[in-house]
């Protein structure tokens, strides 16, 4: 019974990208097929860890909001700011799970919200702005290297989702994050 | 932006061979480009592209040795090149640079979907690497640095059931 899903995952996650991909300049060497043996494991833990990152924003934007920060006037920059990286999460977690097909227990649509706790987020702002940075850092060299191990679609999306998250490091520095 | 001799033998150039030239002709435009971009900027700016042209030197170089381990003849660096659009001031250079690492990054991006390890983690990290320049440039990030909008539109398996 599960192994069907679980085939049919792995079709969804390596059959468009390269295709489209190689329409794009400078990415033409994209025509041999995905090889036939993605792990879906790997697919499912980015999802996982986009869940925690969004959560965890979720978390600190409510902190600024109702925590000791509010109202200081530094609250709406940092806020606003951390609400844009925010979008860009719930985009990358929106394109993990499409590569798993409708059915599947974590395809797009099916699954739960991420959960609104964020345990390791801490209190204070700058320390909670600081732990997401380092949590980008990690989450983008964690997602660097899944990019041998799995089919070249799915590797293509994890590599420019670790690009993103690497990009809101100095953005989170910005702000305040130490 | 590509030479003329690369697409005439693109049929028989193995998929690396040719991502890595598509590579190396997008650090070559992005070398020249930067020339343009510093041009038209001062003090920490121009300081900055000094820094990411050299970033493009370097790579340059590493893909032309990568090119010539595979026995493969680098395409040379053309003399000049169609930038994406005119430059007269500071705010058009910033936004040349960004241009210039998305095309970078799109490039690299070609790498990543190669089979063989090494070659898509050099991919990878250069997706990276030019993500942080474009960004930087650009002042805002970008949720699918090198991913262009029709890979990443909401879609369905191929073969239905």
């Amino acid at each position: 019974m599960a192994a069907n899903p679980t085939r049919r995952a792995v079709l969804a996650a390596t059959a468009v990208l390269p295709l489209l991909v190689a329409g794009c300049r400078g990415t033409q060497a994209l025509g041999t097929p995905p090889r036939p043996a993605p792990d879906v494991a790997r697919l499912r833990a980015a999802i996982s860890a986009e869940e925690e990152m969004v959560a965890s924003y979720q978390a600190a934007i409510r902190l600024l909001r109702d925590g000791p920060a509010a109202g200081t006037g530094r609250g709406p920059v940092t806020s606003a700011t951390l609400a844009g990286l925010l979008t860009e999460h719930q985009e990358h977690l929106r394109q993990l799970r499409s590569r798993l097909v409708p059915g599947s227990p974590l395809a797009a649509g099916s699954a739960p919200l991420p959960a609104p706790a964020a345990p390791g987020l801490p209190a204070a702002v700058p320390a909670a702005v600081s732990y997401l940075g380092r949590a980008e850092q990690a989450a983008s060299d964690r997602l660097l290297s899944q990019v041998p191990h799995v089919p070249a679609s799915l590797a293509q999306l994890l590599a420019s989702i670790s690009a993103s998250e690497a990009t809101h490091v100095p953005v989170l520095r910005a702000v305040g994050g130490a | 932006m590509r030479r003329a001799t690369t697409a005439g033998t693109a049929g028989k150039v193995a998929p690396a061979t040719r991502a890595l030239q598509a590579a190396l002709a997008a650090e070559q435009v992005a070398i020249y480009g930067y020339g343009v971009v510093g041009s038209h900027l001062n003090g920490t700016a121009r300081a900055l592209a000094t820094t990411d042209w050299t970033a493009h030197q370097v790579a340059s170089d590493q893909l032309t040795a990568l090119l010539q381990a595979r026995r493969a003849s680098p395409d040379p660096a053309a003399v000049a090149y169609q930038l994406p659009h005119q430059v007269s001031t500071a705010a058009q250079a910033l936004d040349l640079a960004a241009a210039l690492e998305d095309q970078v990054t799109s490039a690299y991006l070609g790498l990543v979907g190669l089979d063989e390890p090494s070659v898509r983690m050099l991919g990878a990290r250069q997706v990276r690497a030019a993500a942080l320049r474009g960004a930087a440039w650009r002042g805002r990030t970008l949720a699918f640095p090198g991913l262009p909008a029709s890979a990443r539109a909401g879609h369905r398996p191929a073969r239905p059931g």
